[in-house]
Formats: structure tokens, sequence, C-alpha cells
């Protein structure tokens, strides 16, 4: 565990950077976050996908499949990679607050 | 009464003697502490000073307790063996600290002992013993029963899985302009049944559509099962013998009941080496139909024409990664190289490389476990002046551990660099056939063949140089050339190669590596160096595969073909053809 300081955001994070308690989240975190994955700027796109990943996230406690955010954000695939390159397992759950996905990625 | 021991404590002791068989026995045995293998280690590269890292101390920590409670030494002389028991559960966590915290399971260190002392096989039953008793990282908990439970490492539901396919194939039918690509799910009787890593299907399915692409245009008989389809396997990160049969029999169940011929396995180092090569023996099941890399399957493809690919649509440098599993312990190293070969412009190899090549770093399910994650990315810093070494733009790997492990590191070490796999260069190189367009005007009564036959004498006014010390082969290719037109001239070593290249600048160069005086690697690394002559296309023509590394390894442009011997004339005509581009 360790604590990210950004601006006068601070808050816990894992080894990996990611929140330890998705529920301190907001949109200045969401910036904050958002400074580690090569992200400048949270344009109305972003936060389509990143309140679409929370909304998911507090109704069934993980993060959903890319079929999904696409579906329902209306974005496709290379839109998403485009708007968070590391993808949207480690770049857009991130952002959005939420713990690492598990298995190996 | 001895020391009072931990109920997991106790347990893992009685369940140690049960976990040995003989290739761990002798490794735990063999050990002399020469110290060879702390400079094979990634780890203790990046900790110097830090003894805890060095492989012969990791093992030692099993070791102590083998000697004690197995072997006899321990019970006459403990102190001179180093014998010694465990009995708290905090012992138990810092055994967990060492072999999942410190170690990746990589093999490079089995590889360069002169015991032949493998750490990473008993490295994986001090694992299995921990998870048996419950200690064990919370990454690996989760995802070992996700596997169990839903039947995939992610927790992937049956329906978003078929949706995500479908998604796949509505996406290429649109991008290809062909209604009819499928993604065939559960289809009987297939040549290929098709199996990947949920995190292709969770996060990044472009693999998937590529894959497909490349299956449709080979005009393959293929389907994906809609279950058992995940090849990864947890077991072989958590030592679970039992995980990884019961994922294994999944698979090949499924198989079965669609009577597949064939299981394909994409580009993921564990899951090939688990669903090839281990699950069988841990479920202790006879598996009736083959099983390959999908990077074997895409080479057949182009190799038997039923793909072309263009390699000009891949200029960008690349480089490639071995994955530990495939190479070191499945040795699938030269076929991905032959097949990069095929697809990209300019391969630059990374040293060392093959079967010694440094580990991602993210292996043994190290990506999953997040606590480790400061001391895995610091044991990267040799990983990434390998990488940084080669100015490469891509790297590539056959492995989605290497791509998630990889990429952390370039991002930790802030590289230049992107990942990427062999489909997805394969796909990009992929030349689509024009669509067949019905005659307007009138049909004109010429006999057309798909792939006509190319005419005898088309090889007129090429002069090809023949390099081979065997008189049998000098004759039997120039035969074979000069049939079909071409003007032959004959070298038989090394020296007469270079003597003749020089003065005759042929159109081509078939050139044996295995010769007398100049081996056929110096030949050709003269041939590249010289300004004159650098552009001369070459073919190497070897009985021994194994000696590719005599041509890959140099610091130059790769040959434009590769032959294995024994060659018949079909496919010498057929790869001189395409290397002159003729035909």
């Amino acid at each position: 565990m360790a604590t990210f300081e950004w601006e006068d955001v601070k808050i816990e994070v894992d080894e990996d950077g990611f929140m330890e308690e998705p529920d301190v989240w907001n949109e200045k975190v969401a910036l904050a976050l958002a400074s580690t994955e090569a992200v400048d700027e949270l344009t109305e796109d972003h936060w389509k996908v990143v309140n679409y990943l929370r909304d998911y996230y507090k109704q069934f406690g993980i993060a959903p499949m890319i079929r999904k955010l696409c579906k329902q954000s209306g974005f496709t695939l290379k839109e998403i990679y485009d708007m968070f390159p590391s993808g949207p397992a480690k770049g857009a759950c991130k952002v959005a607050g939420l713990p690492k996905p598990t298995g190996c990625v | 009464m001895g020391k009072p021991r931990s109920h997991k404590a106790e347990k893992v002791l009685e369940r140690l003697e049960k976990k040995l068989n003989r290739q761990i026995v002798m490794s735990l045995a063999a050990c002399v502490h020469c110290g060879n293998c702390s400079s094979s280690c990634h780890y203790v590269l990046a900790n110097p000073d830090d003894p805890t890292y060095q492989p012969s101390y990791k093992a030692d920590q099993l070791r102590k307790l083998f000697k004690r409670h197995v072997d006899w030494t321990g019970r006459v002389i403990p102190w001179f063996v180093k014998a010694k028991s465990i009995y708290t559960d905090e012992e138990l966590e810092e055994l967990k600290d060492v072999v999942f915290g410190k170690c990746t399971n990589c093999r490079r260190c089995s590889i360069n002992c002169p015991m032949g002392v493998d750490h990473a096989t008993f490295n994986r039953m001090a694992r299995g013993l921990l998870v048996s008793v419950g200690v064990m990282p919370e990454g690996v908990a989760v995802v070992s029963k996700d596997q169990w439970e839903i039947g995939n490492q992610m927790g992937v539901l049956k329906e978003d899985y078929l949706d995500t396919l479908e998604w796949m194939e509505e996406e290429l039918q649109e991008e290809l302009d062909i209604p009819d690509i499928k993604i065939p799910v559960d289809k009987m009787d297939c040549d290929v049944v098709y199996s990947i890593n949920p995190r292709e299907v969770k996060y990044d399915p472009r693999t998937i559509a590529e894959a497909a692409k490349i299956f449709h245009f080979a005009g393959e008989n293929w389907t994906m099962p809609s279950e058992g389809w995940d090849m990864t396997n947890f077991g072989l990160f958590s030592g679970d013998d039992d995980l990884g049969g019961a994922v294994g029999r999944r698979l090949y169940e499924k198989t079965e009941e669609l009577r597949g011929k064939k299981l394909v396995i994409s580009e993921c180092g564990h899951g090939y080496r688990s669903t090839r090569c281990e699950a069988p023996n841990w479920g202790k099941i006879d598996v009736p139909f083959v099983m390959e890399s999908s990077v074997d399957t895409m080479l057949r493809y182009i190799k038997e024409r039923k793909i072309k690919v263009d390699k000009n649509k891949n200029t960008e440098r690349v480089t490639f990664h071995d994955s530990c599993n495939n190479a070191r312990s499945c040795g699938l190293f030269e076929e991905p190289r032959e097949l990069l070969n095929l697809v990209v412009t300019d391969f630059q190899e990374m040293y060392p490389n093959r079967t010694e090549n440094y580990c991602c770093t993210g292996g043994g399910g190290a990506m999953s476990m997040s606590e480790y994650t400061p001391n895995r990315l610091k044991s990267a810093k040799i990983k990434a002046e390998q990488l940084k070494a080669t100015g490469a733009k891509y790297v590539v790997t056959s492995c989605h551990n290497c791509v998630d492990g990889l990429t952390d590191l370039i991002k930790h070490y802030e590289l230049d660099m992107k990942v990427t796999q062999l489909v997805n260069l394969v796909a990009n190189a992929l030349v689509i056939p024009e669509k067949v367009k019905e005659p307007e005007v009138e049909k004109v009564e010429v006999p057309v063949e798909a792939e006509a036959p190319a005419e005898a004498g088309d090889l007129a006014g090429r002069k090809i140089l023949v390099v081979d010390d065997e008189p049998d082969i000098l004759t039997f290719f120039s035969t074979v050339l000069e049939d079909n037109g071409a003007t032959v001239i004959q070298a038989s070593d090394g020296d007469e190669a270079i003597e003749k290249v020089r003065q005759e600048k042929p159109d081509l160069v078939t050139l044996d590596l295995n010769m007398p005086g100049k081996d056929g690697g110096q030949v050709f690394e003269f041939i590249r160096k010289d300004e004159e002559l650098a552009e001369t296309p070459v073919c190497i023509v070897t009985g021994r595969p194994e000696l590719r590394r005599l041509i890959y390894d140099r610091p130059v442009p790769p040959p434009e073909g590769y032959l294995d011997k024994p060659v018949d004339e079909e496919t010498l005509l057929r790869n001189v053809r395409k290397i002159l581009a003729v035909g």
C-alpha cells in the first residue's frame, strides 16, 4: 500500500497504483489518476467511459467486459484505446477508481 | 516433546513427502552451492547486495525442510546439511514471499546449472504446498477461485463470451465488407478448435478478430468452443495440480465432444505449456488429438501458401521476446522467428535470446500479485536495458503474460516502445484477395487456374549461385534450376562462394550453412556487409535448423528465404520464384 499525492489529492493506492478505497473517488481523484496514465485531459468522452465503469462496478462489484463498455457507451474498441492508451483494464479502470482487475493483466 | 507446530505447518510437512518426485528429489539433493545460478537470475542482477534473491538461497528455504523431514542426512547430521523445520504461520508467510514474490519460475537458472537443478519445478511444488493450506497471495486465490468455479480465470460468463465473439464477427464483416465471414461456435468435426486467453475476450478482443481473419482467408475449417475455451491455467502458477488437471480436462473434453482434429492455442506461453505439455500429466488424461501453438498454425498457412502476406506492411523495427514457457520449457523459439521474418522487414534480435532470454518479469503469475509489484519492476532493469539496446519500436512476444509484464516495465522505464503479438503482425501483413468480379463483356476461353503452375523456363535470364559442400545437392539444385531456365554457378565451400559471388554478382544465392572453411554464416555476413553485394537475395538451405542462430544472431538484415533439408523440387522452385518475384 502506498499514498499517492497529486495537487491537493491524497489517496491510498495499491502497488500497481489502483485505488484501495474506491468509495473516496471523486472527479478530482480521477484527474489525479489520469495523470499517471498518459491521459492529459479528461474530455466529455472520457467521463462517459469513466462514469459507465463506476456505475457498473457499483452494481456488480467487478469491471465490465469491454463488449459491455463499448455497447453501452457507444465507443469503438479503437476509440477506447485512443482515449486510454493502457487499455480498458489498466487505464480506464484505474482512472475510474476501480481496484486492479484480477488475472494476469 | 518437540516445539509446538501450527496446524498449517503440520499439514505442509505432512504433504511434503507426497509431493516429491524423482526430479524434485534430485534437484533438492544435487545442489553444490556453486553460485552459477545467481548470475542467471534477473532478481539477483537487480538486487546484487541482497542474498535472499539468490536462487540457491531461495531453494534452501525448501531444501532445509526436505533435509530435515525426508532425507536421511538431515536425521544424522542435521547441523551439517542445514536441516531445519518449520513451526509457525509466520514462517509460512515468509516462505510465501520467497516462492511467490522472489521467483517467476522462469527457469533461466536451471539451464545454467551444472548439476541440472530444476529450481522452478520445486519452487512450484512449494507454492502448491502453501496453496494447499490456504497461504497464497490474494490475487492467486481470486483467480484460482474463478478458474475453478466459473471455468475461466477472469470470471467471464458464457453469454458475455458468446456476445463478444458475435461482436467481433460483426466488426470483421463490416471492416472487410464480407458478409459471410464467421466466427463459428461449437461447429462439429472441425480441423481446428481455437482456444484463447480470457484477457482477449474480456479486455482486448482485437486478437480474436485478427485470428478469425487469418483462419477465414486460409480457408480453415475451424471453430471456437462455447465452453472450455480458456487455455490459460493458474494451476501452473499456484502449484495446484488438481486445478491444473481440471482446467486442462475442460478443454480436452470439449474438443473431443466437438470431434475437433486439432486444438490450437493462441499466443500465450504458460497456456501453451500447461495445455500442451503439463495438464495431461496433472489430470492423468490421454489426449487423442494434436495440440499446437497458433504460431505454428500461422507459419504453416504461409508455407503452404494458404495465405499470402506482404512484409512491407510492417516496416518499423521489431524485436522478439522469447517467453520462458515457450522457449525454455517447450522449445518453441525458431518458429516465431521464421514467421516474424516473413511478415516484417526489419527484425532485430535482442541479446541474449531464445532459451537464454531474460524473463519479462511478469511470469509465474506475478502480474496478479500486486503486493510484489515494486520488486518486480525493480528486477525488470535488465530487461529494460535489453529492450532498449535493440532500438526497436515494437517488441513482439507470443505470450499474454509477457505482453502485460513488458508493457508495465516499458511504462516504468519510459522506453519508446510498444508491445505486440505475431497474430497482429500476420493479420496486418495479410494480402486480402481481390473480390472476384463477374466478367461483364465476354468470356475469354483461356484455362485460368487459381494457382497456375509457373511455366517451365520462367527463371530464364536469372543467375543463381548454388553453394553446398555436398555434390549431390549441388547437382540436384543445379539440374532443377537449369531445367527452369536459370543460369547456375556452383561453389562447394565458403571461400569459393565468396569468390564467385564477387565475380558473378548473381541474382540469388542458395547457401548451405555447415561447410568446410568459412561456414555459411560467415559467407552470409560477408555478402550483407559488402556494399555492392548487400542487396543480393540469399536463401539459406540447411539440414540443421538449430544452426539458424548462426544467421539470425548476426547484426545484419535476415536472409530472404530459408529451406530445411531435405528439399524437394517443388519447394525449391516455389521459394526461388518467391524470392525472385517470378510467377
